[in-house]
């Protein structure tokens, strides 16, 4: 086996294709046996621990596999290990949600696990081929994944709209794709570089960066290719869009800065003038969209529109300090989400799930704890210092304002001064409003992710020091 | 520009054939085609389509899960062919391309069996 | 023991500020069932000025806060004198550091304490009336729910008054004078649900908000100047300055007169000179003993105070001592002028402490401020003796202060009227009670004195001791002789203060009697030269004290015959014809409109600043303010972001065509920018 894995130089793939065979034997499991979601779901997480083992200890510096179609550097791993840590937080948070709901599948973990092997495609992706496949494995899953509550219309919806709205953006990201390989004459990021370095680049070639672009900004649900985002937000189950908004908007963040930085860095003024323009337009449209929201998970919906724009500042600014700036913002970013929607899903009554924003009034006096670690994930995702997502939007605008990009910084600004209305309106509400109903008690899973979440973004600032010192490993990996 | 538009020429050509083919085919059938409608013409078909009606009907979604799980069975055979004849030169990698490939597909089989999608009731 | 004098009142001021109220509300809840608030409000006029007796079943808790600051003070008072003993026997100047306080490059200012005379004297002056104004106080404010409030403030004020007299550079000085002006500022507004109290005590802060801009302005020149904030430096440097002139905006000053003329406007502002005089008798609002302890014995002779300690600049600065002269004189007749038909018995006395410190200013400017300073420790005894006594008949009179309706007091309370009938005798200045050989020093000094202005001042100076005595004796007369002009009921009520009230005024009514004979040797007489030696500098030219004990016997007398003169203009209007003042009011009612009105200054100064002032506030509110910032500020911007948020909402229309247009319009877009767009 091993010596097969070195004839086709997968050896450094080695956890996606353990990925990728284990859920298949899950899938053989799960379906020979009957009830078996819940063992199912435990071999997901373990198997999700142990890619994140075979990624950390799986050698050191730059590696490829099937010929150059992926590569593996530090900037890889660690965006890997941050996309299986938020699978595996999903998988934990949606275990006993699905009892309650009736919609237990031991399908489900084992399209994470499929989608988290296109993720880990799509982060390692070193050509447009590559690239492609890791997507639309992903996305394939996360279809499905969208409509697991399929006798939900919302839910049903909810993947439909993501189903057609997705081969649309596929369809572009493969014009695109068409586009630069009939320019360049090649697939492969190096070689598409080097042949940027020859020559002036023609018209076509930036049609296809557009069109390449358009379809990375839909992964990352940036404006105005975002629209599917709220809908299916709102009508996924919870979990699952807990699981939406975290490790897929990692890895397609990832994919994003190297798709732009490996191959494009020759033409970076052309590239950046589209992202600054998402970005701010993402920024911009988080903020103000948001207020205007009713369901919490429409509004977390619109705030992670807004955090992509964000980050994307990151990556416009095209430095090794705006990639680590991107890192230390997706990694700060994934944790603050997973606390909130773990916030989110403690909101059960004896009746069922709740979702709208009122449904948390007073919530202080009911549930101190659950009010009180909202309120920490609302404070942090509006950047309010000393909490972690301060440090995140610090050091983005700090590498634009160092990349001459201060006006994108200013409208950052600008734009979080607006963004805070909405989080803190939700601190208000459950500060000082009369108590609405009372929540039935948290979970344990749920509450040991809320607390370690929350003590995460607390603690962020007195220790703030690995995750800087590792993004900039990552970030150095990519120049 | 025109060096873009003159890369481009055979495909405009190309749609134009099309086009023109397939004009030419619903024409000369509206023209030469004899009609002579029977019951047995007329019944409805296999799937339990009606030979002539609306068609944006209802119909059984299990028609469908067929012929997506064909569409795939079918993608198989045809990625098989090109693989069988060239196999003597892409060598024991292309062999083991296609076994790992057929694994997978396989599996995806044992899955929809057991989930009963093959059966009709 | 200066620590203790200074410090002790602050520590009374802290724990009764920050204790007491805690542990009042505790102690009144299990003891005054009615909710403290709902009495106050109920009652907001009963305790303008002091409950009544019908509040007496009411079973207030034990004061401990009045009990335990009044304590501190009377320690404190009683060293003060230890001190002032030492050094009416030759004791040498001295400075007690407490900290290092401000150093900022050149700036240096430590907090020390500068101990000579002129602080001794202030010392117990202040401790004194401070110390019998806080027992006197325990009386009056007993049914006040909020007397450990009261007396933190009384204390905090006399801490601060303390700081302000012991100060060792300008910068501390300053530090005292704002303390003094905030307790002030919450000592009038005590009764802060008196409307009229609030406005009292905002016109006090602001009037004296123009003087301390020119106090902080001749503190910068003279940081300038000297380079340094240290009353040493500056004195001994000061000849150094004589004739020197600085330039501002193009004009030339003498530096040592506009240094004077600038510490002079503080003074001005502080002790109520003429022009910024309007707040001192609209601070009458606050409660009677406040009256007596700042704005009549302390915290308004700060501005003496000030120009004594400055003596060494002032003596070379003869043109500003013109203006001082002028100002103090003028002060001094405007007041007297309109205490003549006030009616209201404390704001008489508050014209007349406008007027004294008006005395005291001219005494300043002539250059004998030793005859100032003693009127200034006179003054404190027989004033301090008025107001209280002042507040022991509005006790009587169940709240009364209009002097209209009273009169035929004196058989009901004759303690009370004894003492304001030697607090009147002391301030006219009848023979050998303490305003007798203050204030005719200082009439003789305008005389001696060979400043331009001194004959003016001379002038208006007898003059105003003439109305002095006319509106100290109606004041007595209307309220204590003939017949009473209150209703049945009141004089029923009419009775004596407690003894807790009587005892302060004895102390004063001894004050006001003796202190002059006893100390006017040593402020004036042949001991003054030894005394002030080391407290106030007198140029080798100054030799008034010496000539004014030379001046003709016409003008040793002319106090004296005003006095007689105005006492018996009094008692003709006042007891024998009493139809005399209405008609004298009718035939001259202009004059009569024009003093009743204060000589329409409040008018003057809102028609010139308040109301202008007010129109620009109101345009910057509403207009800047409301229309412009608010508008196109906050809530222009959060109206603007609903509108935005209502309209991007509307684009998610939940239509799966809607989000595929919007995404081929964006490719579309950047598409567009590219070709025409950008540099390509």
């Amino acid at each position: 086996m091993m010596s097969l894995l070195d004839h086709i130089q997968g050896t450094a793939a080695l956890p996606e294709i353990f990925l990728v065979v284990a859920a298949m034997a899950l899938l053989m499991f799960g379906v020979f046996r009957e009830k078996s979601a819940d063992i199912v779901n435990i071999a997901a997480i373990v198997v999700l621990g142990i890619a994140v083992a075979m990624v950390i200890w799986g050698g050191e510096g730059r590696q490829e596999a099937f010929g150059g179609s992926l590569v593996i550097d530090t900037f890889a791993r660690f965006m890997k290990v941050l996309t299986l840590f938020g699978s595996a937080v999903a998988i934990v948070l949606s275990v006993n949600f699905m009892k309650t709901e009736k919609i237990e599948r031991f399908e489900y973990p084992i399209l994470v696990l499929l989608a988290t092997a296109g993720m880990m495609i799509m982060i390692s992706a070193n050509d447009l081929v590559a690239l492609y496949m890791g997507l639309e494995l992903q996305s394939l899953a996360l279809y499905v994944v969208a409509a697991i509550d399929r006798d939900k219309a919302k839910s049903s919806e909810a993947g439909l709209k993501y189903f057609v709205l997705g081969a649309l953006s596929s369809g572009m990201l493969l014009y695109g794709a068409s586009l630069i390989y009939g320019f360049t004459g090649h697939v492969a990021f190096p070689e598409i570089a080097r042949a940027l370095a020859a020559g002036e680049p023609g018209l076509g070639l930036i049609f296809g960066l557009v069109f390449l672009i358009a379809g990375l900004a839909f992964k990352v649900s940036a404006v105005p290719f975002h629209m599917w985002t709220p809908d299916v937000y709102e009508g996924a189950p919870t979990p699952v869009a807990a699981f939406f908004a975290a490790a897929p908007k990692i890895a397609a963040m990832a994919l994003f800065v190297r798709a732009m930085l490996a191959p494009f860095s020759g033409v970076l003024p052309d590239w950046q003038q589209i992202l600054v323009f998402i970005s701010i337009a993402s920024m911009v449209l988080g903020a103000f969209a948001a207020i205007g929201q009713t369901n919490i998970k429409r509004l977390v919906a619109y705030s992670s529109i807004g955090h992509m724009g964000y980050a994307l500042i990151g990556l416009a600014a095209g430095s090794p300090e705006g990639v680590r700036s991107v890192v230390i913002y997706m990694t700060i970013y994934l944790i603050m989400t997973l606390g909130t929607f773990a916030c989110i899903l403690a909101m059960r009554r004896k009746d069922g799930q709740v979702e709208t924003i009122s449904d948390l009034a007073g919530l202080a006096r009911t549930n101190g704890l659950h009010a009180f670690f909202l309120a920490v994930f609302m404070f942090s995702l509006a950047g309010i210092p000393p909490l972690a997502g301060f440090f995140a939007k610090y050091f983005i605008f700090m590498a634009a304002i160092k990349a001459n990009l201060v006006t994108l910084a200013v409208i950052g600004v600008l734009a979080s001064v607006v963004g805070a209305v909405y989080y803190i309106r939700i601190v208000k509400l459950m500060y000082f409003d009369e108590p609405a109903e009372r929540f039935e008690p948290m979970v344990t899973e749920v509450k040991a992710v809320v607390v370690l979440a929350g003590l995460f973004v607390l603690l962020f600032a007195l220790f703030p020091q690995p995750l800087n010192s590792l993004a900039e490993a990552a970030a150095a990996s990519l120049f | 520009m025109p060096e873009l538009f003159r890369d481009y020429l055979p495909v405009v050509i190309f749609m134009a054939v099309a086009g023109a083919i397939a004009l030419a085919l619903m024409a000369s059938a509206i023209i030469i085609a004899v009609r002579k409608p029977d019951p047995e013409k007329l019944s409805a078909y296999e799937c339990g389509f009606k030979a002539f009606d609306d068609a944006r009907m209802k119909f059984d979604v299990r028609f469908y899960l067929v012929s997506i799980l064909f569409i795939i069975f079918d993608l198989e055979v045809a990625f098989l062919f090109p693989w069988a004849v060239s196999l003597g030169e892409i060598g024991i990698y292309g062999f083991w391309s296609m076994m790992i490939f057929l694994v997978v597909l396989t599996i995806g089989f044992i899955y929809e069996w057991r989930k009963g999608a093959l059966e009709w009731d | 023991m200066y620590q203790l004098i200074v410090f002790l009142p602050l520590i009374g001021a802290i724990i009764a500020g920050l204790l007491g109220t805690q542990a009042f509300r505790m102690m009144g809840s299990t003891v005054d069932s009615h909710g403290h608030d709902d009495a106050h409000a109920g009652h907001a006029h009963a305790h303008d000025d002091h409950g009544h007796d019908d509040h007496a079943h009411h079973a207030y808790p034990t004061p401990w806060a009045a009990y335990l600051t009044s304590g501190l003070l009377v320690i404190s008072a009683i060293l003060s004198w230890v001190a002032f003993w030492q050094y009416m026997h030759e004791a040498e100047p001295m400075k007690v550091e407490v900290l290092r306080w401000v150093n900022s490059g050149a700036l240096n200012a430590n907090w020390a304490f500068r101990i000579d005379t002129l602080t001794a004297v202030m010392l117990v002056v202040v401790n004194t009336v401070s110390s019998l104004v806080h027992i006197y106080s325990i009386g009056y404010m007993s049914h006040d729910p909020h007397q450990p409030r009261f007396f933190a403030y009384l204390s905090l004020f006399t801490f601060a008054m303390l700081m302000l007299v012991t100060s060792d550079n300008l910068l501390q000085m300053f530090f005292g004078w704002e303390g003094v002006g905030l307790a002030s500022y919450l000592l009038i507004g005590f009764w802060y649900h008196k409307p009229s109290a609030n406005a009292a005590a905002i016109k006090a802060f602001i009037v004296n908000r123009v003087g301390d801009f020119g106090f902080l302005l001749g503190i910068a020149a003279v940081f300038l100047i000297f380079g340094s904030i240290e009353f040493d430096t500056i004195f001994s440097s000061a000849a150094e300055q004589v004739g020197k002139t600085m330039t501002f905006l193009s004009w030339q000053f003498d530096v040592l007169t506009a240094i004077c003329l600038l510490l002079f406007m503080g003074a001005m502002g502080k002790s109520a000179q003429f022009l910024l005089h309007t707040w001192l008798p609209d601070a009458m609002e606050g409660p009677t003993p406040v009256s007596a302890l700042i704005h009549a014995a302390t915290m308004v002779t700060a501005g003496v105070f000030l120009v004594a300690r400055m003596s060494p600049l002032y003596e070379l600065a003869p043109h500003a001592r013109d203006v001082v002269i002028v100002v103090g004189a003028i002060t001094a007749f405007f007041a007297a002028t309109v205490g003549l038909v006030q009616n209201d018995i404390k704001r008489v006395i508050a014209y007349s402490t406008c007027s004294q410190l008006g005395y005291m200013f001219v005494a300043m400017g002539v250059g004998a401020y030793g005859v100032g300073m003693f009127h200034l420790f006179t003054h404190a005894f027989f004033k301090a003796l008025l107001f209280l006594g002042s507040g022991s008949v509005i006790h009587a009179m169940s709240n009364e202060q209009d002097i209209r309706k009273m009169g035929g007091l004196a058989p009901h309370i004759r303690v009370t009227w004894a003492m304001m009938l030697i607090g009147t005798l002391s301030l006219t200045g009848f023979p050998y009670t303490a305003g007798y050989f203050s204030k005719d020093a200082i009439i003789e000094g305008a005389f001696t004195s060979h400043a331009a202005a001194a004959g003016f001042a001379f002038v208006l100076l007898v003059v105003a001791a003439f109305c002095t005595s006319f509106y100290s004796w109606r004041l007595m007369f209307l309220t204590f002789h003939g017949k009473s002009r209150a209703t049945s009921e009141v004089m029923s009520h009419v009775h004596e203060s407690p003894q807790v009230m009587m005892a302060p005024l004895y102390i004063l009514a001894a004050g006001a009697l003796l202190a002059g004979i006893v100390f006017a040797p040593y402020f004036i007489g042949h001991d003054e030269v030894h005394f002030w030696a080391q407290g106030i500098f007198r140029g080798p030219e100054n030799k008034i004290i010496e000539e004014m004990h030379h001046v003709p016997a016409w003008v040793k007398w002319s106090p004296f015959v005003a006095m007689v003169l105005g006492f018996a203009l009094a008692y003709q209007f006042y007891i024998r014809r009493t139809d005399i003042p209405g008609k004298l009011a009718e035939q001259h009612w202009p004059l009569y409109q024009f003093l009743l009105n204060k000589w329409y200054f409040d008018e003057l100064y809102d028609f010139i600043f308040v109301n202008p002032a007010k129109w620009l506030g109101r345009f910057l509110w509403k207009r800047g303010d409301g229309w412009l910032i608010d508008g196109f500020g906050p809530d222009g911007v959060s109206a603007r972001v609903v509108d935005v948020t209502q309209r991007v909402v509307k684009l998610q229309s939940g239509y799966l065509f809607h989000y595929a247009f919007a995404m081929l319009i964006g490719v579309a877009a950047l598409v567009t920018w590219f070709m025409f767009g950008s540099a390509h």
